[in-house]
Parts: C-alpha cells; sequence; structure tokens
C-alpha cells in the first residue's frame, strides 16, 4: 500500500515539476547560446542605405548587419515538397555578435553558387522533398543554380537560407536586414523602445518589418504554455493530496503497528531500535516506491515535453536531473517524517501499552455525535457510519483533506474539458457549416488519372448551382493563398472570402469585419506573435507582389499563421484565381446526401470534403487533463481505501460483535462505506468551490499561454446541476475506495476475533 | 422471555459436526441436542473445541461437515445474510470480554440489536430500558462502557443479547474476566432467566458456574464429547 502509494505521487510530483522547469528552459538555453537576436529588422534598400543603418544602430547592445536580403522565388521542377520561395541573406560566416548560427551538418558557404539552409536539426530530413547536401536549387526567372553546401539553425528565424554576400547580386535584394541585441529585452514595451532607439533618424517608410524575440518565444512556446498553467494546478493539487495520502497511510502503518511495536519492546528492543526497525520497515516500500514513481514520472513527462517543445532545436528535452533528484530525496522524507511522529509516540510508551494501542482507537472521541446520531431516523447501519469519523479525528481530518483534492481535481477537470469543448465548437464553426465543397486548387483542369476530380464549371458557375440546389440557405466561396509577412520568413495562409460571411459561424471578438479591399480580420495568437494590435497595417507578400492590409477585427480561431480576408483583397493580388472550397448551411430539415447529389450532377467534379480539422492539441490536453484527473482520484480514493482498511483493522472486534448480533453482510458494507461517503459529501461541498477558483485561474492562464481570448462562454461552464453532479464526485470517490475494504470486513471471519480479543 | 416452544423439545441439534482448521480438527464428530429451556454448560479444558461448538451453534462458523439446528432451522442452508438474520432473530451471544461498544452508551449498545432489525430508535430505547430495569441497571444506563464495572457490562452484555428475545442464549465464559462477586452477580442472573424459561448454553472452564447455572454438563476433550452428566443445581 504504501509502495503503491508513493510510486503514483512521485509520478505526479516528477511530471508536474518537470514540465514545470523545462516549460521556458530550452528556449532560453537556445537563444542564449545563439547570442539571438531581440529584433530581426528588414528595410527598404532603395529608401535607407547600409550606412544609415549602422550609425543608426549604435544604441543597441549588440548588431550583426546589415546583410542583404530577397524572397527567391525557386524556379519549376522542383522536388514535390520544396517550398516556392525563400527568405534569403547574404553571409560571410555563420558567427558575429547576434544570431550565431548552429552549422550541425555540412558547412557555411564559402562562395558563390553554395547556399545553407535554415533547420531545426530535430526535424525529420527524410521526407519527401527533404533536401540533402549536394541537392540544387534552381532560382526562378533565369537566375542561378545554388548548391546546398550545409544546414544551420537559427533560433531568431532569421532567414530561410544564407548565401556568401558576393552572391547576393544575382538574387536582386530588395530589403536590408539588421539583428540587434538590447540591454533590455524582457517585455514587449522594452522591445519597442529598443526599436525606436535603433529606427530613429532613418528616412520614413524605410522599415519594411520586424520580428521581436519574444513573438517567436510566444510562438515556441505556445503549445507548452499551455499545458504548463493546468499542469501546474494538478501538480500542486497531486503533490499536496500525495503528502496527505503518505502522512495518512504511513502514520497508519505505524499506528497499526503498535502492537508489533509492543511485542518488539516485550522481547527486549530498546525504545530506540523498535523506532529505527519500524522507520526501516516503513522506508524500505517508500523507496521503492519512490524510485518506480521517478522512472514512470520521467517517462510520462517526457513524451509531453518532447511533443511540446520540438520546434527549439535544443536537443535533449527530459526531465531536469534536479527534479529527479528532489523527488528522490523529499518523497523518502515526508516519509520518513510522517512515519516518526506516530513512531515517537511508539517509543514513548510501554509495551502493554504499545500493544493495546494499537488494538483500537482512544475509547470516548465523538461520543457527542454518537449519541445524536443513534437517535435519528435513519437505518443504524447508516447513523453508525456517519459516526465512525469521529472515531479517528485526525485521520479522518487527512482523508477528507485528500478527498476535498480529489473533488477539486475532478471540479477543475470538468471545467476545463467543457471550456475547451466549448472554445473548439466555436473556433471549428461545428454547426455552422453543414457541408464544404472542393473544387480543386484551380481550375477548370482536365481531369488525371491519378489527380483528385477538379470543378468543370467556373467559380460563378459553381456558385451560382450550389445557390440554386434546393436546400441551400447560405453559400460562401473562398480561396486560400500562401502568402509571407513582409520582414519575416513565416508562411502565412490567407484564406478570402466572398458570399455569406457573416454566416460562417466565426465569431468576432475586436473590431469589425472586413468590407472593403485591404482588410483582414486576424486571431489574437496572430497579433501576439507579432506584437501587432486591431487597426495596425500590414504588409503581404505573396508571388511578388506587395500589398499592405489593415487589420480591421480580432475573430476566435487558433491559428497564428492564419488570415481572413475578402475577395475584394484578393483582387489586388491575384485576381485571377478562382474559390477553392464552398461552404454551404442548409436549411433546417434538408438532407445532406440529396442536396450533394444534385450539386454533383450540375458538377461532378465539386467533391465533398472533410470541414474543420477537429484540433488534435485540444483533444491531446483533455486527454491529458482526463489521465492526470483519474490519477488524482486514484490516489485519493486509495487514502479513502487506506483509512477503511485501517479503520476495520482496528474495529475487527467491534465489526465481529456487530455481526454476532445480526448485522448483515451488507449492512456492514453499508456501514463503512456510509462512513466514507460522509466524508466524500462534506469534500465535494469543500471541494468543488476550490476547483472553480483553480479554473477561474487555470483558464485565463492557459488562453494566455496559447495566445487566445477568454470569451465568456469559456468561464461560465457550471450550470447549477453540473454543481450537484460534482458533489457526487466526492462520494463516488470515497465510496468506491470504501467499497473493497468495506466488502472485505462484511466477509470476515468473526468467531476467533470475539472469542480471542 | 423467549419466543421458543414448550420445554422438552430439542432448540438446538448438532448431528456429527466435524470441524477442521487446515490439518488439526477442532470438533471430530459432535452430536448433541439441547432442549428448550434447558441450561447447559459444555465444560473442558483449554482447545478442546468447546468455544468452536459454541460457534458452529451462533453461526460465525460453519462445520466442514455434519449439521447443525437450531429452532429448527438448518444453519448450513443458509447464506451469510441468512446466517446473520439467524444470529439476530433466534440467539443472544454473551462474550468473555463483553464486546460493548465504546463509543455507544449502555442504552444505545442494548438498543442497537433491536435497530438492526429494523425497530425505531424510540421503541429500541423503550424496550432496552425495560431490560435494564429487570437487569438492575437502570440507573447506569446513560453510562459508558468504560466507566461500567466489568460485572455492570456483562449485564448490559446480557441486556442485549435478550433483546430480541433469542431462542437460546449463548455464553461463552461469561464470568471469565469477571471478579468473584461480579461472577456470581453474573451467575444469579444467568439462573434467572433460566429459570423463567430462557434456553442456555454456556461455554465455561468454571465449575462453579456449571453446578450453580447448568442442569447438564457436556464434557469435550480434543473435539469429541467425552462425557455427559445430569446436575443438581446448588443454590
Amino acid at each position: 500500500m504504501i509502495g503503491v502509494v508513493v510510486a503514483l505521487s512521485t509520478t505526479m510530483i516528477v511530471v508536474a515539476l518537470g514540465l514545470l522547469a523545462a516549460s521556458s528552459g530550452p528556449f532560453d538555453q537556445a537563444y542564449t547560446r545563439q547570442s539571438g537576436a531581440h529584433l530581426a529588422a528588414s528595410y527598404d534598400r532603395t529608401k535607407v542605405t547600409d550606412a544609415q543603418l549602422t550609425e543608426a544602430s549604435k544604441p543597441a547592445e549588440a548588431v550583426a548587419g546589415p546583410f542583404a536580403m530577397a524572397t527567391v522565388a525557386l524556379g519549376s521542377g522542383q522536388q514535390p515538397g520544396q517550398p516556392d520561395s525563400m527568405v534569403t541573406v547574404g553571409r560571410a560566416d555563420s558567427g558575429g555578435p547576434v544570431d550565431r548560427l548552429n552549422v550541425w551538418k555540412g558547412r557555411w558557404a564559402d562562395k558563390p553558387g553554395e547556399i545553407v539552409l535554415n533547420r531545426n536539426p530535430v526535424e525529420s530530413s527524410n521526407g519527401p522533398g527533404a533536401m540533402t547536401l549536394d541537392s540544387k536549387l534552381t532560382v526562378a526567372n533565369g537566375g542561378p543554380t545554388l548548391t546546398v553546401v550545409g544546414f544551420a539553425y537559427s533560433v531568431s528565424m532569421s532567414a530561410d537560407a544564407w548565401v556568401v554576400p558576393e552572391q547576393m547580386t544575382a538574387l536582386h535584394p530588395t530589403a536590408s536586414q539588421m539583428l540587434y541585441r538590447f540591454a533590455d529585452a524582457a517585455t514587449n514595451e522594452q522591445i519597442t523602445a529598443g526599436q525606436t532607439a535603433v529606427t530613429t533618424g532613418l528616412p520614413s517608410g524605410a522599415l519594411l518589418g520586424t520580428q521581436s524575440y519574444l513573438a517567436l518565444k510566444a510562438l515556441a512556446t505556445g503549445e507548452p504554455n499551455t499545458f504548463v498553467p493546468f499542469l501546474m494546478v494538478f501538480g500542486w493539487l497531486g503533490l499536496a493530496v500525495a503528502a496527505l495520502i503518505v502522512v495518512n497511510v504511513v502514520s497508519g502503518a505505524v499506528v497499526a503497528g503498535f502492537k508489533h511495536i509492543g511485542v518488539l519492546k516485550a522481547l527486549g528492543f530498546t525504545p530506540t531500535q523498535v523506532m529505527t526497525v519500524y522507520l526501516a520497515m516503513i522506508s524500505i516500500p517508500a523507496i521503492v516506491g519512490c524510485a518506480l514513481g521517478v522512472v514512470a514520472g520521467n517517462l510520462l513527462a517526457e513524451s509531453l515535453l518532447t511533443r511540446a517543445f520540438e520546434n527549439y532545436g535544443a536537443g535533449g528535452i527530459g526531465v531536469p536531473l534536479w527534479v529527479d533528484v528532489a523527488a528522490m530525496v523529499g518523497v523518502p522524507v515526508l516519509v520518513a517524517l510522517s512515519a516518526f511522529v506516530p513512531a515517537l509516540r511508539a517509543r514513548s510508551l510501554s509495551a502493554a501499552q504499545a500493544i493495546s494501542a494499537g488494538s483500537a482507537p482512544r475509547a470516548g472521541r465523538g461520543l457527542r455525535a454518537q449519541r445524536w446520531l443513534s437517535g435519528i431516523r435513519l437505518p443504524r447501519p447508516v447513523s453508525l457510519g456517519l459516526g465512525l469519523p469521529f472515531a479517528r479525528p485526525a485521520r479522518s481530518a487527512l482523508t477528507l483533506a485528500a478527498v476535498v483534492l480529489g473533488v477539486t481535481s475532478v471540479t477543475l477537470a470538468v471545467g476545463l474539458g467543457t471550456s475547451l469543448t466549448n472554445y473548439q465548437t466555436a473556433a471549428s464553426r461545428v454547426g455552422a457549416v453543414d457541408l464544404t465543397m472542393f473544387a480543386g486548387t484551380s481550375g477548370p483542369q482536365p481531369p488525371s488519372e491519378d489527380g483528385p476530380p477538379v470543378a468543370k464549371l467556373s467559380d460563378p458557375e459553381d456558385e451560382a448551382l450550389l445557390r440554386s440546389t434546393a436546400g441551400a440557405q447560405y453559400v460562401t466561396a473562398s480561396a486560400d493563398l500562401p502568402m509571407r509577412l513582409a520582414g519575416t520568413s513565416q508562411d502565412l495562409r490567407v484564406s478570402f472570402y466572398r458570399g455569406d460571411f457573416e454566416h460562417l459561424g466565426y465569431r468576432l471578438l475586436e473590431g469589425q469585419w472586413f468590407d472593403g479591399p485591404g482588410q483582414v480580420v486576424v486571431s489574437e495568437r496572430f497579433l501576439r506573435q507579432r506584437a501587432l494590435a486591431v487597426g495596425d497595417t500590414i504588409t503581404l507578400d505573396s508571388q511578388g507582389k506587395s500589398v499592405r492590409v489593415r487589420i480591421v477585427g480580432k475573430a476566435l480561431y487558433n491559428s497564428g499563421e492564419e488570415v481572413l480576408s475578402n475577395w475584394a483583397t484578393l483582387q489586388l493580388v491575384a485576381p485571377e484565381t478562382r474559390a477553392q472550397l464552398y461552404e454551404v448551411q442548409l436549411q433546417p430539415g434538408t438532407d445532406l446526401g440529396t442536396y450533394v447529389e444534385a450539386v454533383q450532377a450540375g458538377d461532378s467534379g465539386l467533391q465533398q470534403t472533410s470541414g474543420q480539422d477537429a484540433g488534435t492539441f485540444v483533444t491531446a490536453v483533455l486527454v491529458t487533463v482526463i489521465l492526470l484527473t483519474l490519477m488524482l482520484g486514484t490516489v485519493a480514493a486509495l487514502g479513502v481505501f487506506n483509512t477503511v482498511v485501517l479503520n476495520t483493522r482496528e474495529r475487527r472486534r467491534d465489526l465481529g460483535m456487530l455481526k454476532s448480533i445480526g448485522m448483515t453482510p451488507a449492512q456492514v458494507t453499508l456501514m463503512d462505506v456510509t462512513s466514507m461517503a460522509a466524508l466524500g459529501a462534506i469534500g465535494g461541498l469543500l471541494g468543488i468551490p476550490l476547483g472553480i477558483v483553480a479554473h477561474r485561474l487555470v483558464v485565463p492562464a492557459m488562453a494566455n499561454g496559447a495566445q487566445v481570448d477568454v470569451p465568456d462562454f469559456m468561464l461560465d461552464v457550471y450550470p447549477p446541476q453540473l454543481l450537484a453532479v460534482l458533489v457526487l464526485a466526492g462520494i463516488v470517490i470515497a465510496g468506491l475506495g470504501a467499497l473493497l475494504p468495506a466488502r472485505s470486513a462484511a466477509r470476515t471471519t468473526i468467531a476467533e476475533v470475539l472469542h480471542n480479543e | 422471555m423467549t419466543d421458543d416452544e414448550g420445554n422438552g423439545q430439542a432448540v438446538v441439534r448438532l448431528t456429527a459436526v466435524r470441524k477442521e482448521y487446515g490439518e488439526s480438527v477442532a470438533l471430530d464428530g459432535v452430536s448433541l441436542e439441547v432442549n428448550s429451556g434447558e441450561a447447559v454448560a459444555v465444560m473442558g479444558p483449554s482447545g478442546s473445541g468447546k468455544s468452536t461448538l459454541l460457534s458452529m451453534v451462533a453461526g460465525l462458523d460453519r462445520p466442514t461437515s455434519g449439521t447443525v439446528t437450531v429452532h429448527g432451522e438448518d444453519l448450513g442452508a443458509l447464506n451469510e445474510k441468512g446466517l446473520a438474520l439467524y444470529r439476530r432473530r433466534r440467539i443472544g451471544m454473551i462474550f468473555q470480554f463483553f464486546n460493548l461498544l465504546d463509543d455507544l452508551s449502555a442504552l444505545d449498545n442494548v438498543a442497537l440489536a433491536a435497530q438492526l432489525t429494523g425497530t425505531s430508535a424510540s421503541q429500541a430505547r423503550k424496550r432496552a430500558l425495560e431490560l435494564f430495569e429487570e437487569l438492575g441497571i437502570a440507573g447506569r444506563r446513560n453510562t459508558y462502557p468504560a466507566q461500567l464495572s466489568g460485572g455492570e457490562r456483562q449485564r448490559v452484555a446480557v441486556a442485549r443479547a435478550l433483546m430480541n428475545r433469542p431462542a437460546v442464549l449463548l455464553a461463552d465464559e461469561p464470568t471469565g474476566a469477571l471478579d468473584t462477586r461480579a461472577g456470581e452477580q453474573v451467575m444469579d442472573l444467568l439462573l434467572d432467566l433460566n429459570q423463567i424459561g430462557q434456553t442456555l448454553l454456556l461455554v465455561t472452564h468454571d465449575q462453579q458456574l456449571a453446578t450453580r447455572c447448568a442442569s447438564r454438563v457436556i464434557e469435550v476433550v480434543d473435539g469429541r464429547i467425552a462425557g455427559e452428566r445430569a446436575l443438581e443445581r446448588t443454590p
């Protein structure tokens, strides 16, 4: 029992501490190692000279650049999966005061015709289209052919590729890159202040775009930071439950062993020898359980950490050694302390006292409660059960505390689950889009044998077809275009919509929807990762064209790389593009299959496709929450189990007597389960408010980590009927924990107990 | 005082009862009968099997072979619940160490036996109080076991045993933990109960208890009935 409880508790502690310790470590370490840029800025070469940039950069603590920079379009004939374009920078070497690159494979370019690619060493390099050393890249429009001579990794994400500066002339650079490190760069305000300092005096409009270190950090740590708040709360809950259970189990085991201690004393053991023997007996299963818990905790935490931090390229992500050491030392110390107090008491007792103290709780406790309970109108086994916790108040208090924390966990988990599901439902627009039809990437095209079917009608004809088919209520057409935010190397997917866009199910959180050309709506995550706000203007690049757009609103969805815009804006960039997707909301009662058949009769190339992604991350969080809750609930139930086992052992004479006067096995079970269910009910009443408070703290923290807003529907997730059900959680935890030992007590053979006691 | 039929009929009947605990044999082919209204003492040295015999009659344990019939009920045919109901309705038990619940008052200890049958708390206490009056301990009804003398505790235990008007009162060394005076008081009590018709099956080492309370003594040695004799009760 001690071993199991300690193992589970230690697992919980290692996971929680491991996640906490690693949540910000890898990014910061990698950034420090590379002397990463606090701010990467790109400037228009036609408006500012290198000399001006160098002069203006003096307030920065360290500077790299100016480097010529170009977005290089790659020619046809590339392997599938290779990018269409790359942000390429001319740099003579990989070192320098800022953004020291880790050339982890091959070498740095040392002459024209060579190129070094930016790639995270932990990313797979075996996928389709993956480039290797000596791969050739041909620049579009008759540009040079470049040979890959090395792979480097920039945590600053300063470029997709690097060539020697002499090579840049042939690549027609349009921008100059400056990489800055500032003395103070802990907050957005400090970064902005730094930016202001190094751009003061430069010509207006020279600055094309910037990329903040904090935005990169937010991008890299977004997912783990979503895990951290609830893991932290679950970790603390787990730690508290674990400590309570360990104290309860260990002290109970020592008390139960008083008789044994008394016998040892009677045999001639000195008090100190007795105490030492007993502490050693408790410590062995505790140490074994602790070791197993550390191993299990490492395995569990590592799988979470590997997934969460894979983007850092830092390698070697796992539970820090100090966590293992702390668990290996701390848990046994906790066990020893738990055992020490009752063992000290045993030490001071005489042999005879120790023998009798181990057989039953001290008489005379909870007499008033028992007297009152004996007169109330409840079945006697129930009223007897209700009085049992008063016989061992300290043990009952520890058990109650464990149940409270168990219920807190369940309440938090249920709230988190509802919040996340609500968010996922809103973000994925479930219910707003009944049908998504795919028209092909561009068309009309002649169908190939292997490729997917493409639309046969023109874009306007298809939209008209969808609208005119019986059952259609709202139809929206959209086209996606890969674009880049000027001054960065981050790819964006811009979705351009037309039609009944307002009925698509997106929730607007701030600002307004676009109503003219040059307007976009983005997510909170997009804004945070780029330190932007509604009302800002950004420049989007695609296919050699740039368009300045204004962020007019913020909508609820959780992608930081997706931008929403309208068809009028698409006309500024790629006017020939046709819609690739049609999203349809049907009139109530319309049969989906009939509608699809009717549409495909008009254009057999339109294919029904799956709608929004279900959101694997939310699923992963939910699974983790459920696992942790089960773990905590199990540990809390184990505490109850232990209490009932100890109580039963101590009260075997009473149980024997009760059975001798006709208490049936079912009544014995009822009595013991009631004794704990009462604690469970109280635990429920106390644990629910704690769980709700935890939910109110965790959800905003998770949302902050995930860089999303927290609408009210994510917080108001505890309707009264759910609260009523949650009260049952405590009773269920306690009842389940008590059931097995209670049933065992009900089957106890009583003859021997009654005759020999 | 009992629900039993008229005197003279066998209320307890053991037929070829054998009880094994692993390799050891506690009872070996024991057969005996206790008639209604009779007071029978089972005597024998320690480990002879007399307490095991009482457990068989009380339905606290089951024989390895043979049958135990009490008040017409074959205990072997009863499941655990059936045995519990049997103990509740047919027998009352008195133990050497009283086995009272420390956290219940004397009155509640006694009332408990009736409350388990579903009797209301007030009715159970009323009946308990009657017994306290009869047994001469009414003044101690609200006292807790730890504050009672040994003799008083055993009287409370007797009251509890009588609570549901048992067919047979089973007593396992009822004076074993009492001083001489308290022991005599308990003996008197048992004798009085038998004289008003309560069937009594005693297990005891105490020759004086046997001769004072029992009309028949059964000697058990090594799990077998070694002898049986009728007694003239000594006053």
